[in-house]
């Protein structure tokens, strides 16, 4: 009978959802409240962005759904499930690559294969696809030290979808890259993400690429964290990134969201 | 706690932190670069020089500045060098020095690896035990090797022991201090895909205490040849330091230039020994100069 309320639930439940969660750490002074009693939901194949002022909270928000922190209070749920170690079929993403340095290329992703229970046998073809997909193919036996910080990205990006995850949380993941780098890893997460989509919940303080990524955004308060502004952009898909920026509809979702983070405001 | 290391520490994060290199390298080109340059054969010209120098020095000096009697002269060292190998004798030495240096350097990253591993595990353990540890190793252990002889006698134990207790710390602190800096998000990462326990060890921390092993071995070499010669100068018949302390107590000048030379040789290709494995264990390091 309970598991049959399960399904069900599972079956129209969005992938993520966060009901009333609050999140403090304990400090030497005390317990510092990070978020506060935010409530968010996730669709599936949607592409939510979190945006906000850096420290606010919006990385605690994404390790509570990926079970690495426990929220205070309130429920978060992935599949209809509720959160308490990390759930199934998650992939994430820092904004440092934490690719193992002592593996090849194809050792990094080949983790992303193995936890995700792929057999031996299929792996050596699994690997070749995603480099491919990645443009990787001539360095699958390069270290990661041998690679560029754009390039130890996309492996990381590949180790990510080598684990075929459900549900993608990317905690600024492009946001140690330089601007040309970073536009590039933006075209290439859409490209395979709008060829294969799943539910992606994306943390930047970037405004432009929450824009241009984004089917929703969410805007977060500074520390602790509260949702003050979502919007929604409706700009048509698949988007060419480099017309898309020069479009006024886009300058007016960018502006629109600054105005929500309090643009301009000295504290 | 860290003073003693932190020279290795620094070494070690330079070789764990690569800096991100903004244009691409190749594969396997910045490796091959280092081992194919003439800066490599240069550098050895110049250490041939120097020493080749040094001992002309040495050779031309003595006897003539001041009396050879002090001195002793590189010929009269290779001249006994030969000797030594020729009769045989040099083995009997080397043998019982390079054992015992050997077992205590085995021993003491046998032991010290997993205490090291359980200090870093048990936070509050380790901060109890922590002045203790610190307490024996501030020892001076030259200063055990009276206990060490009553204890075990003249045998190979007494001198595996104190070489054993020069090294373990060396174990024990890399190992605790390296396990500490194995990066978190590296295991967060593999904790959110699930990742059992054992694949976490296998996969990330073992491969990040590796370059702390292998400084440690490179520390530990000199120290378990210094535990070794102590223990032989306190009561042997035989190794290189006993060969030097009776050398020097017939004051045969050339015989204790003899043996250190030889200790001088046995710690050189020893670490030698552990580059060429660091070179092989750590190839997925940046090539650095």
């Amino acid at each position: 009978m309970a598991a049959r309320d399960e399904m069900t639930v599972a079956a129209t439940a969005p992938r993520i959802l966060l009901d009333n969660v609050s999140i403090s750490y304990a400090t030497p002074r005390g317990r510092l409240p990070v978020v506060d009693r935010v409530s968010l939901a996730v669709d599936r194949a949607e592409f939510v962005v979190l945006v906000g002022p850096s420290g606010c909270g919006k990385s605690t928000v994404l390790r509570a759904i990926a079970g690495l922190n426990a929220a205070e209070s309130g429920i978060i749920s992935v599949d209809g499930k509720t959160v308490i170690g990390p759930p199934e079929h998650i992939g994430f993403m820092f904004q440092r690559d934490t690719l193992l340095p002592w593996l090849t290329v194809r050792g990094n992703i080949e983790v992303g294969l193995e936890l995700a229970g792929v057999t031996s046998t299929e792996r050596a073809a699994r690997v070749a696809d995603l480099l491919a997909l990645l443009r990787l193919s001539e360095f699958h036996d390069a270290y990661p030290a041998q690679l560029s910080g754009g390039m130890r990205h996309r492996v990381s990006l590949g180790r990510m979808l080598a684990y075929q995850p459900a549900v993608m949380l990317m905690d600024e993941p492009f946001g140690a890259l330089d601007f040309q780098t970073k536009a590039t890893m933006g075209r290439e997460l859409l490209r395979i993400w709008e060829t294969e989509r799943r539910s992606i919940l994306f943390v930047t303080h970037d405004i432009e690429e929450a824009v241009a990524l984004a089917d929703r955004v969410l805007v977060f308060s500074p520390r602790p964290a509260r949702i003050i502004a979502e919007h929604r952009i409706d700009l048509p898909r698949p988007r060419n990134l480099r017309t898309l920026r020069a479009s006024p509809e886009f300058a007016a979702y960018t502006s629109a969201i600054w105005q929500a983070l309090g643009d301009g405001d000295p504290s | 706690m860290s003073s003693p290391f932190a020279i290795c520490r620094d070494q070690i994060k330079e070789m764990t932190e690569p800096v991100t290199p903004d244009e691409m390298i190749p594969p396997g080109l910045g490796r091959e670069q280092e081992t194919a340059s003439g800066s490599g054969i240069s550098i050895w010209l110049w250490r041939l020089g120097l020493i080749v120098g040094l001992l002309l020095v040495w050779e031309f000096s003595a006897g003539h500045l001041f009396n050879e009697f002090w001195s002793s002269r590189p010929s009269l060292i290779g001249e006994r060098l030969l000797a030594l190998f020729a009769s045989g004798e040099i083995w009997r030495h080397l043998d019982a020095t390079v054992s015992e240096a050997l077992l205590g350097l085995l021993l003491g990253a046998l032991v010290g690896t997993p205490i090291g591993i359980t200090l870093a595990k048990y936070r509050r353990t380790a901060e109890i035990v922590d002045p203790f540890v610190m307490g024996l190793y501030g020892l001076p252990r030259v200063a055990l090797a009276p206990m060490f002889i009553l204890w075990f006698g003249i045998s190979l134990l007494a001198k595996v022991m104190m070489s054993f207790s020069m090294v373990v710390f060396v174990f024990i602190l890399n190992v605790t201090e390296g396990i500490r800096t194995v990066d978190p998000d590296m295991v967060d990462l593999m904790r959110t895909m699930r990742a059992p326990k054992s694949y976490i060890l296998r996969k990330v921390t073992i491969p990040s205490i590796i370059p702390w092993l292998i400084a440690s071995f490179r520390i530990g070499i000199g120290l378990s040849l210094v535990g070794a010669v102590v223990g032989e100068l306190i009561g042997a018949n035989r190794g290189l330091g006993w060969y030097v302390l009776r050398a020097g107590g017939q004051l045969d000048t050339t015989g204790v230039f003899t043996g250190l030379l030889v200790l001088m040789l046995v710690a050189m290709i020893a670490n030698q020994i552990v580059f060429l494995i660091e070179r092989k264990v750590l190839h997925w390091r940046p090539a650095t100069k």
